[in-house]
């Protein structure tokens, strides 16, 4: 593998509010959680020249660059369509801005907060639920992803033990996670199995929440990281998009189980030479639990057949499973701000500061947003030039 | 917040309007380029095989099988609370090249299962359905009144 080019130097993330609840508004927020990346990276705020969001964030380079005293602003892009899809695909533009020298620091964020951006379930749709969906009783992500899930478990016989595993295993993280909105829910199997159902197969507990929260990671070149930090976490690879016959197309897309993660995937283990069996943590966007087991078997960790034995609740909790996901509780349990959560997240786990250290970890992927109209995958490490790979098994 | 995908107005200027135009005249219409007969859904303005703008709406009958389907218990759209909870089906239709649409399942839910048979009826636009004529669906072969 070619070695990494640019690294993750610092990150922040604010407190995850009930939505609706923050005591700042939303760019106050975010203005917050850059100083606290900016600080951890030893970095100026004013000498950030490069801001990447994804999804329905408002909150533009330009918007920011009055507070943060920017000397100069080289880049300012938002990852187009997809919504939290975008989230692990901000980190590939914010690649492609540090490698083609458009900028040196970039700061890849969300900010999320409802007396700004109004209520979430909304904006995160970005106008993709139609008239094919209103007129027929369906306008809430809860809905179509319901649809997508039903047809994994019922056509494909991925067994619902799958999902209920994402949820356990993530509240479990949150339990050992000192600000996770889930701190204190223990997700026993009675508590899982008598939730309500929101929209069937999906109950409650196998759907994210609505938080007012800002997160920000500085990236910058591999090479200057290591001046800055002891620290520094590498970018093996990013990409984000879909395959064929995928995008907007109200639930016509194929193949309509899946996650939109194959051809991103493909790009990320082509470009490092590494596979699934290379990863030892993963942090999964889970908007519900259904799109993360998709998300699972198109990235290779396992198959339809294989989900129900791959996917139990103790293989996928740290220290001791051989597959942890989600290690602060990720999306479902830590708290939701669209996804960026888990980028976050996996830099403080391979920097060693995980609330559920995972012994030894050096690989961590991120999937952004499997099953939106595209999305994406960022895979990070301890060493520039990443692991050796595992040919043992795929 | 972003742009539907189809927002265009008037509303007849729309990509679509001859799918709702028809299901108005209880006609269940499916767009298809004229050119490779390919069908084409969702509808949109270019056929993706062959590059031409020259789309057609061919009839089919309401009649298709169950690709999935969710059952409802929250209020998300407010024209519908009072069906909580309430079935959608995902519509395969075998006879127009496996395009899918949504719809709501009307009557019993018995056996509801991906790949039973479907059957439709037309009904009126009112406020419940955004103003707009739609089909919904019953489980079973009976032919369509």
């Amino acid at each position: 593998m070619k070695p990494a080019q640019i690294a993750a130097v610092g990150y922040g993330s604010t407190a995850y509010h009930k939505r609706g609840k923050s005591p700042d508004p939303e760019r106050k927020l975010l203005l917050k959680a850059i100083d606290d990346a900016a600080a951890m990276a030893g970095i100026d705020t004013a000498d950030i020249d490069g801001f990447v969001s994804y999804g329905a964030d408002l909150q533009d380079g330009p918007r920011l660059t009055g507070p943060l005293g920017t000397k100069e602003l080289r880049w300012s892009s938002l990852v187009w369509g997809g919504g939290g899809g975008g989230s692990a695909g901000a980190i590939a533009q914010a690649e492609a801005a540090i490698l083609s020298g458009q900028a040196e620091t970039v700061v890849v964020y969300r900010a999320t907060a409802e007396s700004t951006s109004g209520r979430l379930s909304s904006a995160v749709s970005q106008g993709v639920f139609g008239l094919a969906y209103r007129a027929h009783g369906i306008d809430a992500p809860a809905q179509a992803l319901g649809l997508r899930t039903q047809r994994l478990l019922e056509a494909e016989g991925v067994p619902a033990s799958a999902l209920k595993a994402v949820a356990q295993a993530s509240y479990y993280h949150a339990n050992r996670t000192p600000w996770a909105v889930g701190k204190d829910l223990v997700l026993t199997d009675e508590a899982y199995d008598s939730s309500r159902l929101i929209a069937e197969p999906i109950r409650l507990f196998d759907s994210s929440r609505e938080n007012d929260a800002a997160a920000a990671i500085i990236f910058t070149s591999a090479e200057r990281a290591r001046h800055l930090t002891d620290k520094p976490v590498y970018l093996l690879g990013a990409a984000y998009g879909a395959q064929g016959r995928w995008g907007e197309m109200d639930e016509n897309h194929e193949p309509y189980h899946a996650s939109s993660q194959a051809a991103p995937a493909r790009r990320v283990w082509e470009r490092t030479g590494l596979t699934a069996a290379d990863v030892d943590v993963v942090q999964l966007y889970v908007n519900f639990t259904g799109p993360p087991v998709s998300a699972l078997i198109d990235l290779g960790f396992c198959t339809a057949e294989t989900a129900g034995e791959v996917l139990t609740f103790e293989n996928l909790v740290a220290p001791s499973g051989r597959l942890p996901i989600n290690t602060s509780g990720g999306d479902l349990a830590e708290g939701f701000l669209h996804g960026m959560g888990n980028a976050v997240e996996a830099v403080r786990q391979l920097r060693g500061e995980s609330p559920n250290p995972v012994p030894g970890a050096k690989v961590c992927l991120v999937s952004g947003g499997p099953i939106s109209e595209l999305s994406s995958v960022a895979l990070f490490a301890t060493e520039q030039g990443g692991p050796t790979p595992n040919r043992s098994t795929a | 917040m972003a742009n539907e995908r189809d927002e265009v107005h008037p509303f007849s200027d729309r990509v679509d309007h001859p799918y709702w135009e028809g299901l108005g005249a209880e006609e269940l219409r499916i767009q298809r380029c004229a050119g490779c007969r390919r069908w084409s859904w969702p509808a949109d303005w270019r056929c993706p095989a062959c590059g031409a703008y020259d789309m057609v709406w061919e009839q089919v009958e309401p009649v298709g099988r169950v690709y999935s389907w969710i059952r409802t218990h929250l209020p998300f759209v407010p024209a519908y609370a009072d069906l909580v909870p309430y079935v959608n089906v995902l519509v395969e239709l075998p006879q127009a090249g496996g395009a899918r649409i949504m719809g709501l399942l009307t009557g019993s839910e018995e056996g509801i299962r991906i790949g039973a048979p479907l059957t439709g009826s037309f009904q009126p636009a009112s406020p419940r359905t955004a103003d707009l004529p739609v089909l919904t669906w019953s489980l079973g072969e009976q032919v369509a009144a």
